[in-house]
C-alpha cells in the first residue's frame, strides 16, 4: 500500500489529473444526475487532498517528482494547484442545487464539463511544454463555454458564443506565440527561455505577448473582457468562471515567472503586464460602481481585483510574486462568498438584495465579508493582499503601485457599500424571493469562503510563507 | 481586578452589550436596563484603567498578528486612557438618556440603535487604546462601520444619503490617505508602534514627514480636518442618541485622539522637522475654525447649528496638536475631553428640548428655559464651556491653547483661538441667554407629562461633569505628562 502511496505521490501531478478527468468520465456516463454529481464531488475532494498534499511537500520540503514523470511542479503550481482544485470542488457542491434546474439531459454533462475543466486549468500549471500549457489552457476554456451555453438562463448562450469567438482568437495567438518563443529561445519547453540564449529577443518578447495576452482575456482583465459581462451576467456557471479567471492568473505568474529569469524579454512583458493592470484596475473599478446587475457588478470588481494581480506579477519579484499569489487566494475566497452568497437570490438585479440581511442572515454576513475583503479591509485576506502589493511596490520603487491597491480599494467601499446597504439597509421587496433550496446547496462553499477570508486575516502566517516559498521557488531562488 | 482584565472588559463588554440588547430587545425594561448596566460596567473598567496608569501599571492585549512585526494589540497609556474614562462616563449617562428618548420619541428599531450604540463604542474604545498604527487603523474603520448604521437609522432618503456620504468620506479618506501613510510609516521606521518620543523620530527626512504630516491629518478625517469634515455636517439628521454619540462621544473624539497619539508617539520630535506642513495645516483649521462657527450662526436648525460648532471646536484640539510643543498636546487633549462633556450634555439637551416640545429651530429656543429650568441649566453650562467662559473646563482648554500658541511663537494661531471663541459666543450665547431671558411660550409641551426623569438626570450630571473637569486642571496635566516625556 505504501509503495502504490509513494507511487502515486511521485507522479502527484498526473494522478490529479487522472482523478479528475476519471471522475468527469464516469459522472458523464452515470444516467442519474444525483449520482452523477455525488461521483463528481468525490472525485474532486480526492483530488484536492492529492494537490494538497503535492504542495505542502513541494514547498515546504522541496519533494521532487520521478525524473519519468509526465508532468513538472514549479512554485507557482504548487501553490495555484491545490487552491484550483479546492474551488472546483466548492463549485460542484454548490453546483448541487442547479442541476435541478437544467435540463435533465445536460446534467451529467454539466458536472463532468466542471471537472474537465478543472482538470485541464490544472493541466496547464503543471504543462512541462508551452504546448501542453496552450492545450490545457484550451480545454479548459472550451469546457467553461460548454457550461455558460448549458446555463437554463435564456440569452446565456450569447454569453457562450462570445466565449467561443474570444477562444477561438486567443487559440491562434497563443499558438503563434508558442511559435516565437520556440524559434527565438530554441526549444518549446516552458522554462526554455530562462535558460536558453535568446537569439532574437524582440521576437521572444513577442512571442510571451501573444501567450499571455489571451491568458488576460480568459483572466477577464479589462479591456480584453468583453465576454464578461454576458457570461457573467446571463448565466449561473458565475462560480466556474472565476474558478477559470483565477487560473488563468496562475498561468499568467507561472509564465510572468518565466520570463523574469530571463532579461531579455523581463522588461517588455513587465510593461505589458503593468500596461494591462492599470487598466484593468480603473475600467474595472468603473464599470463595477456603475453595475446594476449584481452578478456584474462581481465580475467588473474581480477584473480590477485582477488588474492588482497583473501589478503584483509585473514587479518580476519574490515580493510581487508572493502578493500575487495571496491576492489571487483573497479574490478566490472573496468572489466565492459574493457569487455563492448572491445564490441565495433568484434575482440578479441588485434590487433582489434588499433586505436579504433578513430572509438569509447567513447569505447576507458572506456577501458583507466578501464586499470587505474586496474593500481590502483589515483583518480580512483582502487587506493582506492589498499590504503585500504596496509593500512589494514601494520596495521595488514603483510608488504609483500604490495607486491601484487604492483605487481599487476606493471604488469597492462605493460598490461594496451598496450591496451591504441593500442587504441591511432597505425593505425585501415582494418580487426578491428567497431560493432555500440553492442556498442550502451554496451553504457549505460560501461559508467556507467567508470563514476562509477572515482566519487568513487573522492568522496570515502559514498562507505568507507558503506564497514566499512559492515565489522564491518559481524565480529559481530557493526556498 | 488588574489592568488586563479591566482592558479586555472595556474592550469586550460593549462588543457584548451589542449582542444581547438584541437577543433580549422585549420587554423594553429588560433590554433598557442591559443596555445601561453595561455602559455603566464599561465606565467602571475604564475608572479602574485611569487608577492602574497612575499607579505605573501597564497592560497590553494582543488579539492576532497579521503581519511579521504588526500586532493587533490594545494598551494603556495615559491619554488614551483619560479619554476612554471620561467618555464612558458619559456614555453611562447617555445610555439612560436613550432609554428615555427612544420611549419619548417612540423611535423604530430602538433595540437596532442601542446595539450599534454599544458597537461603536467598543470601536471608540479599541480606537483609544490601540497600541499601534495598525490597531489603530482597524479600529478606526471598525468605528465608521459600525456608526454608519446610527447616521441611516431613520432610513429615508435624506438619511441613506447622508449615511453614504459619511461612510465614503471617512471610509474613503482612511484608504486613500492613512492607509499609505501608514505603510509608508512602515517602510520607514520598520515598526508601527505607538512610543513616547515618536517612533519616526529620527528616522524621516523633512519632505517624507510634511507628506505624511499632511497624509495623516487629512486620513483620520474622524478629525474633521478641512476639507475632510463634509461627513459631520451631513450626519445631523440622525436621531438624537445617534448624534451625542457621533458628535460628542465616539467619532469626533475618538478621531481626535487617535490624531494626538499619531502626533506624539508617532512623529514625536519629528513634528518639528515637518515644518511648512505644520504651518500650512495650523492656517488652514484655524481659519476653518473660524468659518465654522462664523457659519453656524447662519443655521436655524439646531442640530446642524451644533454639528458647525463641534467642527469649530475640533478644528481647536488640531491647532494644539500641530503645535509641536508638549503644551499644545495637552491643550489639544484638555479641548477634547471639554468639548466631549459639552457637546453630550448640549445634545442631550437638544434631545430632550426635541422630544418633549417638538422643537429643533433656534427661533422656538426664546423662553423655554422657564418652563424646562433645569435641562437649559445643563444648556446653560454646556453652551458657556464651548464658548470658553471662566470658569467652565472648556475656558481651561482654550487658556492652554493659546499660552501654547504664544509660547511656540504662533501669536497668529492664538488670536484666531480668539476670533473662534467669540464667534461661538454669538452662536450660542444669546440662544442660552433667551432662553431663561424670553416670556415662557405658553403651548411649550407636545408630551403633557413633560420631560422624564430619564430625559433630565443625565442633562444634569453631565453639566455637573463639565463644572468638575474645573478642578482637575492640574491633576489632569500631571497625569498626561508621561505622553511627552517618557518616564
Amino acid at each position: 500500500m505504501s509503495l502504490y502511496l509513494d507511487l502515486a505521490r511521485a507522479h502527484a501531478p498526473a494522478v490529479i489529473l487522472g482523478m479528475l478527468l476519471v471522475g468527469a468520465a464516469l459522472a458523464l456516463v452515470t444516467p442519474n444526475g444525483r449520482a452523477s454529481w455525488t461521483l463528481a464531488l468525490a472525485a474532486a475532494i480526492a483530488a484536492v487532498a492529492m494537490a494538497a498534499d503535492l504542495s505542502w511537500r513541494f514547498l515546504t520540503s522541496g519533494a521532487a517528482l520521478a525524473p519519468d514523470a509526465l508532468l513538472t511542479v514549479d512554485g507557482v503550481s504548487a501553490f495555484a494547484a491545490p487552491l484550483i482544485a479546492a474551488l472546483a470542488a466548492f463549485v460542484i457542491m454548490a453546483e448541487g442545487a442547479a442541476l435541478r434546474e437544467r435540463v435533465a439531459r445536460t446534467q451529467p454533462y454539466a458536472v463532468a464539463l466542471h471537472l474537465a475543466g478543472a482538470a485541464s486549468w490544472i493541466g496547464a500549471l503543471f504543462a512541462q511544454d508551452l504546448v501542453g500549457l496552450v492545450v490545457g489552457v484550451n480545454v479548459g476554456w472550451l469546457a467553461l463555454t460548454g457550461l455558460v451555453a448549458t446555463a437554463p438562463e435564456r440569452g446565456a448562450l450569447n454569453g457562450a458564443l462570445r466565449m467561443l469567438t474570444a477562444g477561438g482568437a486567443a487559440a491562434a495567438f497563443m499558438l503563434a506565440g508558442i511559435g516565437l518563443i520556440t524559434y527565438a529561445a530554441g526549444g518549446g519547453a516552458v522554462n526554455a527561455a530562462a535558460s536558453a540564449m535568446i537569439s532574437s529577443p524582440q521576437m521572444a518578447t513577442l512571442g510571451f505577448v501573444l501567450l499571455l495576452a489571451p491568458l488576460m482575456l480568459m483572466a477577464g482583465a479589462a479591456p480584453l473582457h468583453a465576454w464578461m459581462g454576458a457570461a457573467y451576467g446571463r448565466s449561473d456557471a458565475t462560480l466556474a468562471l472565476t474558478m477559470g479567471a483565477l487560473a488563468s492568473l496562475a498561468v499568467i505568474a507561472r509564465l510572468a515567472a518565466v520570463a523574469a529569469t530571463a532579461p531579455a524579454v523581463a522588461e517588455g512583458v513587465s510593461v505589458v503586464l503593468v500596461s494591462v493592470g492599470i487598466a484593468s484596475v480603473l475600467i474595472g473599478s468603473v464599470q463595477a460602481i456603475g453595475a446594476v446587475n449584481v452578478r456584474r457588478l462581481i465580475a467588473y470588481a474581480g477584473a480590477a481585483q485582477a488588474g492588482c494581480v497583473l501589478v503584483a506579477i509585473a514587479l518580476e519579484s519574490p515580493a510581487g510574486l508572493a502578493a500575487a499569489l495571496v491576492q489571487v487566494f483573497a479574490w478566490g475566497a472573496g468572489a466565492f462568498a459574493l457569487f455563492a452568497g448572491i445564490a441565495a437570490s433568484r434575482d440578479a438585479a441588485l434590487t433582489a438584495l434588499d433586505g436579504l440581511g433578513r430572509r438569509a442572515p447567513f447569505a447576507g454576513v458572506a456577501i458583507t465579508v466578501g464586499a470587505l475583503s474586496f474593500m481590502g479591509a483589515p483583518l480580512t485576506i483582502g487587506f493582506l493582499g492589498r499590504w503585500r502589493l504596496i509593500e512589494a511596490g514601494v520596495g521595488a520603487g514603483w510608488w504609483w503601485a500604490t495607486g491601484a491597491a487604492i483605487v481599487t480599494s476606493l471604488a469597492a467601499v462605493f460598490y461594496g457599500g451598496r450591496l451591504i446597504e441593500r442587504i441591511y439597509f432597505r425593505r425585501a421587496t415582494e418580487a426578491a424571493a428567497f431560493d432555500l433550496d440553492v442556498w442550502r446547496w451554496a451553504r457549505v462553499p460560501v461559508l467556507a469562503a467567508a470563514i476562509a477570508a477572515i482566519a487568513c486575516g487573522l492568522a496570515p502566517s502559514l498562507l505568507l510563507d507558503l506564497a514566499t516559498r512559492a515565489s522564491m521557488l518559481a524565480l529559481g531562488l530557493g526556498a | 481586578m488588574n489592568a488586563e482584565l479591566a482592558l479586555a472588559g472595556v474592550l469586550g463588554v460593549s462588543a457584548a452589550q451589542a449582542l444581547l440588547v438584541l437577543a433580549l430587545s422585549r420587554p423594553p425594561g429588560l433590554r433598557d436596563v442591559v443596555h445601561v448596566l453595561c455602559t455603566g460596567l464599561v465606565a467602571v473598567f475604564a475608572s479602574y484603567l485611569v487608577y492602574a496608569v497612575a499607579q505605573g501599571e501597564t497592560a497590553r492585549i494582543v488579539l492576532a498578528q497579521p503581519l511579521p512585526n504588526v500586532e493587533l494589540a490594545f494598551a494603556i497609556e495615559p491619554l488614551g486612557t483619560l479619554a476612554a474614562a471620561v467618555l464612558a462616563g458619559l456614555g453611562f449617562l447617555h445610555a439612560v438618556h436613550t432609554s428615555g428618548m427612544v420611549r419619548a420619541t417612540g423611535q423604530k428599531a430602538p433595540a437596532r440603535l442601542m446595539a450599534f450604540s454599544a458597537l461603536t463604542t467598543a470601536a471608540a474604545m479599541a480606537v483609544m487604546f490601540s497600541a499601534n498604527l495598525f490597531s489603530f487603523f482597524v479600529a478606526y474603520q471598525a468605528l465608521a462601520l459600525a456608526a454608519f448604521p446610527l447616521v441611516a437609522h431613520v432610513g429615508d432618503d435624506e438619511a441613506r444619503n447622508s449615511a453614504r456620504t459619511f461612510l465614503a468620506v471617512l471610509l474613503g479618506a482612511s484608504i486613500a490617505l492613512l492607509l499609505p501613510a501608514m505603510i509608508w510609516t512602515y517602510t520607514l521606521a520598520g515598526a508601527l508602534e505607538f512610543q513616547t518620543g515618536g517612533v519616526l523620530a529620527g528616522r524621516v527626512d523633512q519632505l517624507s514627514a510634511n507628506i505624511l504630516l499632511a497624509l495623516f491629518v487629512l486620513g483620520i478625517a474622524g478629525a474633521a480636518a478641512p476639507p475632510m469634515h463634509r461627513w459631520l455636517t451631513v450626519s445631523f439628521t440622525a436621531p438624537y442618541p445617534s448624534l451625542v454619540l457621533v458628535q460628542g462621544l465616539a467619532v469626533l473624539p475618538a478621531a481626535g485622539i487617535g490624531l494626538l497619539k499619531v502626533f506624539a508617539y508617532v512623529f514625536g520630535s519629528a513634528l518639528i522637522t515637518a515644518a511648512p506642513a505644520t504651518q500650512i495645516l495650523l492656517a488652514v483649521c484655524g481659519v476653518t475654525m473660524c468659518t465654522a462657527a462664523l457659519i453656524a450662526l447662519s443655521k436655524t436648525d439646531m442640530r446642524e447649528r451644533l454639528a458647525y460648532s463641534l467642527w469649530a471646536q475640533s478644528l481647536a484640539a488640531i491647532v494644539g496638536g500641530l503645535l509641536a510643543a508638549p503644551a499644545g498636546l495637552f491643550a489639544a487633549a484638555l479641548q477634547i475631553v471639554a468639548t466631549s462633556c459639552a457637546a453630550t450634555t448640549l445634545l442631550m439637551a437638544v434631545g430632550t428640548t426635541a422630544a418633549v416640545t417638538g422643537r429643533h429651530n433656534t427661533l422656538d429656543y426664546p423662553g423655554l428655559g422657564r418652563v424646562m429650568p433645569w435641562t437649559f441649566a445643563g444648556f446653560a453650562i454646556a453652551c458657556a464651556s464651548l464658548i470658553g467662559m471662566p470658569p467652565f473646563s472648556g475656558a481651561w482648554a482654550k487658556l492652554w491653547l493659546i499660552t501654547a500658541s504664544a509660547s511656540t511663537g504662533v501669536i497668529w494661531a492664538a488670536g484666531l483661538v480668539g476670533a473662534a471663541a467669540v464667534l461661538t459666543f454669538a452662536h450660542l450665547g444669546p440662544l442660552a441667554a433667551n432662553a431663561f431671558a424670553g416670556r415662557a411660550p405658553t403651548d411649550a409641551f407636545k408630551r403633557p407629562d413633560g420631560a422624564s426623569i430619564l430625559l433630565v438626570a443625565p442633562v444634569i450630571l453631565a453639566a455637573a461633569g463639565t463644572l468638575g473637569l474645573l478642578v482637575l486642571a492640574d491633576p489632569l496635566a500631571s497625569f498626561l505628562s508621561p505622553v511627552w516625556t517618557p518616564r
